[in-house]
């Protein structure tokens, strides 16, 4: 089975959003594996690695969020797709930057669209909005922390 | 295989399947269906012409990764919905069949049947992409759409240069045997069937895209000769070349297009003198599309879409002829198309839309009003 990403791919990810010095620990919820990111004694955030089928393949990629449960960002850790690796461009991927839960989300609303890209784009917003849901679902319940 | 072999692949395939997320897994080995078709009505103004309903198209994609790196992908095709012997219209056929090799993001090989990444259509041609019922004729008559030829190549990103991104690859000729006034290169195309290689042609794209933008450049260079003698036996006898751009720009509910091309047939006269045909030996024209979402004024909180689309063509299959034929200016096409597309999701499209269908003679002025739905996955 695929889907694990070269862990280098997740290293490099957590490195760029959270430093060379975090602290990463595995924390499990429902069956999912949560990345817990801290310094010292202060939380630094969480992130999760998800994938998504795009045309025909899957999209593998990373979410991280603060800990005032706001997006910090995405990274798209593994692209197969034939076209729409438009997604990977950071112009595209800071759309997402400091989003929470309760924002749309939304291609054609507040997340815009690539031309030639169209289910690349969808795919990957529907699964950072999902997955974003549970992130701070499980924060502000206390499952993660 | 033992039973206590079986039991123990059983729960290691259960246990790896518990640690992955529900609805988000797949196999290393996967094989996807999918498909894209369309259903239109058209009816011409004038006497004696009722509408017409035609399944125009329905595709079926079937696509297998063999790990992460491998693919291969096909559409197969079938237009007007059947085919029948002697009867004209109608086609079974397959509109790419290749294998990918990704070796990394910056260069991917494919090779087999593949589409010459020119304009916006040929590419990216499923119905919910485009507005109007009918491809633009432009995308019929100057770049022939679709095509498809036999090949090797190379995709990918460039390097360092985020945004920007390429396609070459080197294919089958045309074959100039085919050409025609009112449809340039078209039926000079062998769409993989028993395709001569006696011009190896190149063709590719570079394309620059950020949200809401995207810029495309595309060329095809190669001969037509197909070692007829007439037109000579070099491997890049009777070139063509064809140059193109275009431009897609989505701002706020406006949704833009605009695409050019041109091509140079620089042996025009020896062509048309050979099969007795008219081939222009410059064909060229182009598009511009605006199309406002209406939704984002009346229901702001909707992710579904009803644009209200303009889109005007100018292309002459004859913009320039050779020595000894004469210019038909019936060639030289205005197309104005203006309607509505309607899509309740990014992948469904009901589409109506009418067109006026002039050109630079002014005569056989014709409207169209033609209906459609379409529809990915």
């Amino acid at each position: 089975m695929i889907q694990a990403p070269p862990p280098t791919k997740v290293a490099a990810s957590i490195v760029r959003l959270f430093g060379p010095h975090a602290r990463v620990d595995t924390l499990h919820v429902d069956s999912a594996a949560v990345l817990r990111i801290s310094a010292g004694d202060s939380l630094l955030g969480f992130a999760q690695v998800g994938s998504v089928i795009g045309k025909d393949q899957p999209i593998t990629f990373l979410v991280a969020i603060d800990p005032a449960n706001r997006l910090k960002d995405v990274d798209i850790l593994v692209y197969r797709e034939p076209y729409g690796g438009e997604v990977a461009y950071e112009a595209w991927r800071k759309q997402f930057r400091g989003k929470a839960a309760a924002d749309p989300l939304q291609v054609g609303r507040d997340i815009r669209s690539i031309s030639g890209a169209t289910i690349s784009v969808h795919a990957v917003t529907v699964g950072v909005r999902r997955m974003l849901a549970e992130l701070t679902a499980w924060h502000e319940s206390g499952a993660i922390r | 295989m033992s039973r206590a072999l079986a039991r123990r692949a059983l729960v290691a395939l259960l246990a790896s399947v518990a640690t992955l997320r529900p609805g988000r897994a797949a196999a290393q080995e996967r094989t996807t269906l999918g498909g894209y078709g369309e259903v239109h009505y058209a009816n011409r103004t004038g006497p004696d012409t009722p509408g017409i309903v035609d399944l125009k198209r329905f595709v079926v994609y079937l696509a297998h990764a063999f790990n992460d790196q491998i693919a291969f992908r096909s559409e197969l095709e079938v237009e007007d919905a059947k085919l029948e012997g002697a009867q004209p219209g109608g086609e079974v056929a397959l509109e790419q069949a290749y294998l990918d090799y990704r070796l990394s993001d910056a260069l991917t090989v494919r090779t087999g049947l593949v589409l010459p990444p020119v304009g916006i259509i040929n590419e990216t041609h499923e119905p919910p992409t485009f507005n109007g019922v009918d491809r633009p004729g432009f995308d019929h008559d100057v770049i022939p759409t679709t095509w498809r030829e036999i090949g090797v190549g190379a995709v990918g990103r460039v390097p360092g240069a985020e945004g920007l991104s390429y396609r070459v690859y080197l294919v089958n000729g045309l074959r100039a045997a085919g050409f025609s006034a009112a449809e340039g290169i078209r039926e000079g195309r062998q769409e993989g069937r028993e395709a001569s290689f006696a011009n190896p042609s190149f063709t590719g794209r570079l394309e620059w895209a950020r949200p809401g933008l995207k810029l495309g450049g595309s060329f095809w260079y190669g001969g037509t000769a197909d070692a007829d003698p007439a037109l000579g036996t070099g491997a890049f006898a009777a070139p063509i070349t064809l140059l193109s751009a275009d431009a897609r720009y989505d701002v706020g509910a406006f949704l833009f297009r605009a695409v050019a091309a041109s091509i140079w047939v620089s042996d025009a006269e020896a062509i048309n003198t050979r099969y007795a045909s008219a081939v222009g030996s410059r064909i060229a024209g182009g598009y511009l599309e605006a199309a406002y979402n209406l939704l984002h004024a009346l229901a702001p909180a909707s992710s579904q879409k009803l644009n209200a689309f303009v889109r005007h063509e100018r292309y002459d299959t004859q913009a320039a002829v050779p020595a000894g034929t004469a210019r038909d200016e019936t060639l030289a096409r205005r197309i104005t198309t203006f309607g509505l597309s309607y899509k309740p999701t990014y992948n469904t499209a009901f589409k109506g839309d009418y067109q006026l269908l002039r050109n630079e003679a002014g005569t056989g002025a014709t409207d169209v009003l033609s209906l459609g739905i379409g529809y990915q996955f």
